[in-house]
């Protein structure tokens, strides 16, 4: 019945359609990347070939679809391969935030006092700094490295869980259906599971679903200044890095490399508005009175 | 037999602990006995924040006496251990004010009319279960195609009903209403209260009303008690309590309820006098009728007529009763 209620919701509203058709698509290329872009070197398939040791980027060709970028690494296997890491990264760092988000905002909220204080403090703390500058930091001190990346990305993600995860806990615990199931003999367990978790979840389940696609175009910031993945790496971001030199084309013609920017940049643009519409989407079907 | 409710002396005070200076306290109730008779409605009335509700917290073991007795079907609330309060909650249930954010607007009705079978392990046969609830349903004037239904499809009067259902689904033998009506329109609030002594009546059920407005109270209720400032001023049979009013306190409520004929003017019983908050009579500051001996003497509830108590030592009305009488 739920699930009738999600796929009428998304069928009659155009735009969360739209973000589904996106995320979709890019979910089905990440899937078969295998066969959309056979794997060159088995060791490593996020390892971009390489087609000659020519710097000048080429132009979209028969072989090459999307073109080639410095070094001859091919943009069409990049944008495949780099789809299934931009899934990977920004599922694996979005659920690690929300959990260690619901973790700490729940203690918070159940135990509160000093408990509470020092724990909103801390997520204060990690808040105050702004998050690209703190992932930065925490990414070079791990060293220049995907997994690296992932766990900075984590570390200054989970704090906004924390913290709207603790207000929702708090402001539903004084609803009067709460007291209303303690006056009927509910104990702890059953409130928190029962009534409290899934009225207190689902704002962060919302900003969780519009957060993949802002992970993912972090992690693509990181990438570019050189902290995550290392060039000749199948990831957007690592992709739009190389073409760092080309970007301004050559004397009189501004758009003689556009190819190497485009494709990469095209998939970051439409992964993220396509995690966008979706979450917009969650919103309005999590909260039963659109139904 | 004990009666079903029974509170003596109760005080509760809130307190804050604060890390520098003085804990800051606000005592609540103060010095409150009643009891609720069997098979009675027992109507609590008073402006807001004379603690009304609070007493119905305690009542519920929401919140913990800070002294006092209060028992419910002859156990003290303070003391019951976790699994003792849920047999107790078998026999009190209740129905609160607002009937919007008493439901959880994530479950059905089926799954709220469930819950309290679910917690104490009853009717768990699926036929039985299901021809409950719509008897249920049926009892408080819903129909058996509602139940799969979420509350924010139902309106005011029909989410009370439902929670009123869910406080039945237990055959609870005392039910505590928290001003049950007075967030719904007043052409919906007379089936509600229609609906309230239809069932009490049918169970047999003993029932704290709590209310602010007296033609509810007249309505439904038995007996009245009259607070004042976490004080219980006058208590008295409802139709007693109507026709001879004793304390100024309560001759005021009375005269305040607004009248479609004529200008809305303030009881002549009620008086400014700020000057008089440090009197004994909490009720001195604002009283038309208070003379010097109410400055030092706090006036205790004692019956003055039979099963009518007030808590006044001027009592400038007692002469209008004898003469009618």
């Amino acid at each position: 019945m739920l699930n009738d209620r999600i796929l009428k919701r998304i069928y009659t509203n155009k735009t969360s359609l739209f973000g589904l058709i996106i995320v979709v698509f890019f979910l089905l290329v990440a899937l078969f990347a295998p066969v959309l872009a056979p794997v060159q070197n088995s060791n490593n398939p996020y390892q971009l070939p390489q087609k000659s040791y020519q710097i000048a980027p080429q132009p979209p060709s028969a072989q090459n679809w999307f073109g080639t970028t410095e070094q001859q690494y091919d943009l069409y296997y990049g944008v495949v391969w780099g789809t299934r890491l931009a899934f990977k990264i920004g599922l694996t760092v979005t659920f690690f935030a929300f959990l260690i988000g619901l973790f700490v905002g729940g203690v918070a909220a159940y135990f509160g006092g000093k408990t509470d204080e020092i724990l909103m403090r801390l997520t204060d703390i990690v808040f105050a700094v702004p998050s690209l500058v703190l992932a930065m930091v925490i990414a070079a001190m791990l060293g220049p490295d995907i997994k690296n990346m992932m766990i900075a990305l984590t570390a200054v993600a989970w704090p906004s869980y924390a913290r709207l995860v603790r207000g929702d806990i708090l402001s539903v615990k004084q609803r009067d259906y709460v007291t209303a199931a303690r006056t009927l003999g509910a104990r702890g367990p059953r409130i928190l599971l029962r009534h409290i978790l899934p009225n207190a979840i689902y704002p962060s389940v919302v900003v969780a679903s519009l957060d993949i696609g802002y992970v993912v175009l972090t992690a693509a910031s990181l990438s570019f200044l050189g902290l995550g993945a290392q060039p000749g790496t199948a990831d957007w971001g690592q992709l739009i890095a190389m073409a760092r030199n080309w970007v301004l084309g050559t004397p009189g013609h501004p758009f003689a490399y556009w190819y190497t920017v485009a494709a990469p940049g095209g998939a970051i643009f439409m992964f993220v508005l396509g995690w966008n519409l979706l979450g917009d989407a969650f919103r309005d079907i999590l909260d039963p009175r659109q139904a | 037999m004990n009666a079903p409710v029974q509170i003596t002396h109760l005080y509760k005070t809130y307190t804050r602990r604060r890390w520098l200076g003085k804990n800051w306290e606000k005592p609540v109730l103060k010095d409150v006995s009643l009891t609720l008779e069997e098979n009675h409605v027992l109507g609590l009335v008073g402006e807001s924040g004379c603690g009304k509700s609070t007493l119905c917290k305690v009542l519920l073991g929401i919140e913990k006496p800070t002294s006092g007795q209060v028992l419910a079907d002859g156990k003290d609330v303070a003391v019951l251990s976790k699994s003792e309060f849920k047999k107790l909650r078998r026999v009190m249930q209740v129905v609160y004010q607002d009937p919007y954010s008493s439901l959880d607007p994530r479950m059905t009705v089926r799954q709220t009319l469930s819950e309290p079978l679910d917690i104490h392990g009853l009717k768990k046969e699926p036929r039985e279960r299901d021809a409950f609830l719509k008897d249920l349903l049926a009892a408080v004037g819903l129909s058996a195609t509602q139940l799969e239904r979420y509350p924010h499809e139902f309106s005011g009067g029909q989410r009370q009903r439902i929670c009123i259902a869910r406080a039945l689904a237990l055959d609870p033998k005392i039910l505590v209403a928290d001003e049950p009506v007075s967030a719904l329109d007043v052409s919906v609030q007379a089936q509600i209260l229609n609906l309230l002594k239809k069932i009490q009546t049918q169970r047999h059920l003993s029932m704290i009303f709590v209310t602010h407005d007296f033609a509810v109270a007249r309505f439904l209720c038995d007996d009245i008690a009259v607070m004042y400032q976490g004080r219980i001023v006058e208590r008295a049979p409802a139709e007693e309590l109507f026709l001879h009013p004793q304390h100024p306190y309560t001759r005021a409520l009375l005269a305040a309820v607004p009248s479609v004929q004529g200008p809305c003017l303030p009881p002549e019983e009620l008086a400014e006098a700020p000057g008089r908050t440090d009197w004994a009579c909490p009720f001195a500051a604002r009283c038309a009728y208070a003379q010097a001996s109410c400055k030092s003497n706090r006036f205790e509830l004692k019956e003055i007529f039979p099963r009518h108590a007030c808590a006044c030592g001027v009592l400038p009305f007692a002469t209008e009763k004898k003469k009618s009488a």
